[in-house]
């Protein structure tokens, strides 16, 4: 599959410890979240994709390359690491020429291509500075500006918004939209779980070391059966909706709202409820919206994992 | 193809210069490739001045003197005879001693020194009571003798201790100083092939050392001809093998750079503390002379003793074991020398490049 970034049956050891375990994974374009808590393997699996890191076992392949061919892989790839430092003395500006230089490029292509990154990720103010003087938001964009200075076809992000402020944020986003829309494979590491949610196709859970699912977030939820799914439903006279719901043991648990403008109920099998729902509507009940509760990437993280370190 | 990695190469290699010779770091490595400077820099002014001032003695005295005329004065002349044979000294000291040679006598005796000087060796005579009783012949400065004494700073301090510790604290920090510094990601996500990213910090490892050693050979060799009067330079580096024995310097400062270079280069992949493996170097180097002749070829100071182009003498008396380190038992011709040390330069340059393929990025775990 030379369309895919795929791992087949990774696993990566420190020495004793576990980074990952026995990942299989075939990701496709778009923008793929790795959500998991502090050592779930999220930077690991992404050192692995750009051969910073070799796996103990098991085999990797990015869009056909092999991960330690840097000389091709880094041709499709930018990698925005969570790493801080760069080689002491330079300035924004020369930070990307030079990494530009060693991606082969002549003075000239180098300086014009340095310069589009820095605008990319609005640093031209302070291109001139030594990086050493830049604040955390400023390093983080850099950083950006590399992955992003020789236009690859994959993107990894590690921690891309951090240290990040909001206006910086959504232009983050809205850079990586763009270039999922392009076409490119995004691949963001991230534990705020309602950016994730914003702009993610695709998510990959991790916990420990083990991919605990990966999909569209709303197939993922829709494999978790032994939490019913939870429907919001904003209508006039819940209560009688809320009668009928029951009667028709679509839903097993249904909750009226304190304002009485309307419900939240929770069915085990949420298709049927969807089919079912203009039957069920009671004459004088008028349905103002309808939205799933618990497709987000926060519900589907809690019911897998668990409650651990995350960022909501 | 070769376009493109030479072009990184160069990046690597602009990249790698900026911050060798730029380092706060490595400040002392200036100061051990300006020692040897500084050294013959002070013999150079101890030279001139001890050559002004029996040239100036030579001068001032009542007679015009040769060396035949100095080498005349034998003990157990009287004062009168010498100044006779070499006339009036122009340096004369003398004092009395008063000598008890019983409970009631005391004898005096009267010692005199006597300076001279034919402008290029120099004569001193210490009379006891009218007798020349000491005859010391200096013999001045010698260039030729002088230059057995520049081979011995360079092979012994130059080679053994500036040139080993100043590619040990270049070369090793290549790698390993990034990986200190958390700073090695940057080259690793480029996309430049491991091989060519080792070969271009070897290059620019090498540029920083030659240009830092070779400068400081060649200052070394300018101070210590400073002294000298023109017509004595030029007859040493004219027709005595100067020029080629300080050519043959610099090529053999150039080859130490890379053959030092080629196995720190590799400590650097290999080793997180530099004690160790250092040590292990310089032990593996010094005990040269007593390794069995295959094992002799996997060392660089093998080579280049051979290339050496002034012997140092064994001093007489000097234990064997010692002397050996000093000597050089079976040097192989220059050719050989060259190739072989290209050759284990080659293989350690294998190694690296071997290693670099494998290299992780995992600082946390280093």
């Amino acid at each position: 599959m030379s369309d895919r970034i795929v791992f087949e049956d990774v696993s990566k050891f420190y020495g004793e410890i576990l980074g990952v375990n026995r990942v299989n994974l075939a990701i496709p374009p778009g923008i793929t979240s790795l959500v998991g808590p502090n050592g779930s393997g999220k930077t690991t699996l992404m050192n692995l994709m750009t051969g910073l890191v070799r796996p103990s076992r098991g085999k990797i392949q990015v869009l056909g390359y092999r991960t330690d061919d840097p000389e091709n892989l880094f041709k499709l790839v930018g990698y925005s690491t969570q790493f801080d430092s760069s080689p002491k003395g330079l300035t924004g500006y020369q930070f990307l020429y030079f990494y530009l230089q060693l991606s082969g490029c002549d003075s000239r292509t180098a300086e014009q291509a340095a310069w589009r990154a820095i605008e990319r990720v609005n640093l031209v103010a302070d291109a001139g500075r030594n990086i050493a003087g830049y604040s955390k938001g400023m390093r983080q964009r850099i950083r950006l500006a590399q992955a992003l200075a020789h236009d690859p076809k994959v993107l990894v992000l590690d921690e891309p918004l951090n240290g990040l402020d909001p206006l910086a944020r959504s232009e983050m986003i809205a850079l990586f939209r763009a270039a999922a829309e392009r076409g490119c494979y995004v691949i963001i590491s991230s534990h705020i779980l309602h950016e994730v949610d914003v702009i993610s196709d695709q998510v990959i859970l991790l916990s420990n070391g083990y991919v605990v699912a990966e999909g569209q977030i709303q197939n993922v939820r829709s494999e978790i059966q032994e939490h019913p799914t939870q429907i919001l439903i904003r209508c006039t006279r819940p209560r009688d909706l809320a009668a009928k719901m029951i009667e028709s043991e679509l839903a097993s648990e249904v909750v009226i709202h304190n304002d009485n403008r309307g419900l939240l109920l929770k069915t085990r099998s949420a298709d049927n409820f969807y089919l079912a729902l203009n039957r069920l509507i009671v004459n004088g009940v008028e349905i103002e919206s309808i939205t799933p509760a618990d497709d987000d990437v926060l519900s589907v993280y809690e019911y897998l994992i668990g409650n651990e370190e995350v960022v909501r | 193809m070769k376009t493109f990695w030479w072009r990184q190469i160069k990046a690597v290699v602009r990249l790698e210069l900026k911050k060798t010779f730029f380092a706060k770091r490595g400040l002392w490595i200036y100061l051990v490739a300006a020692l040897p400077v500084f050294l013959f820099m002070a013999y150079a002014m101890a030279v001139s001045r001890e050559q002004g001032r029996m040239t100036e003695m030579a001068h001032e005295g009542g007679k015009e003197l040769t060396y035949q005329d100095l080498l005349a004065v034998k003990p157990g002349m009287t004062n009168d005879e010498v100044v006779a044979l070499l006339g009036k000294p122009d340096v004369h000291f003398y004092w009395t001693e008063h000598r008890h040679t019983s409970a009631q006598r005391i004898e005096d005796i009267l010692h005199e020194k006597y300076n001279y000087s034919d402008g290029q060796h120099s004569l001193y005579v210490e009379f006891v009571n009218g007798k020349a009783e000491t005859v010391m012949l200096g013999e001045g400065s010698n260039l030729i003798r002088d230059s057995i004494v520049f081979a011995g700073v360079f092979q012994f301090f130059f080679l053994r201790l500036g040139l080993f510790f100043g590619c040990l604290g270049i070369f090793m920090n290549l790698f390993r100083g990034e990986v200190l510094d958390r700073s090695l990601h940057f080259y690793f996500l480029a996309p430049i092939r491991r091989e060519v990213l080792m070969l271009g910090k070897f290059l620019a490892g090498l540029i920083a050392t030659c240009t830092i050693f070779v400068t400081s050979e060649v200052l070394q060799t300018t101070a210590f001809l400073w002294a000298y009067r023109p017509s004595v330079r030029n007859l040493y580096l004219y027709h005595n093998h100067g020029l080629e024995h300080a050519a043959a310097y610099v090529g053999i400062t150039v080859l130490a750079c890379i053959g030092y270079g080629a196995f720190f280069l590799i400590a650097g992949m290999f080793f997180r503390n530099p004690i160790a493996p250092t040590a292990v170097i310089l032990i593996w180097e010094g005990i040269n002379p007593f390794l069995p002749a295959v094992l002799k070829q996997f060392s660089v100071i093998y080579y280049l003793k051979s290339l050496s182009p002034v012997d140092v003498p064994t001093p007489p008396g000097m234990h064997p074991v010692l002397a050996l380190l000093i000597s050089n038992s079976n040097p192989v011709s220059a050719p050989v020398a060259v190739l072989g040390l290209l050759t284990v330069a080659l293989i350690a340059l294998c190694v690296s490049s071997l290693r670099v393929r494998r290299m992780e990025i995992n600082y946390t775990t280093e």
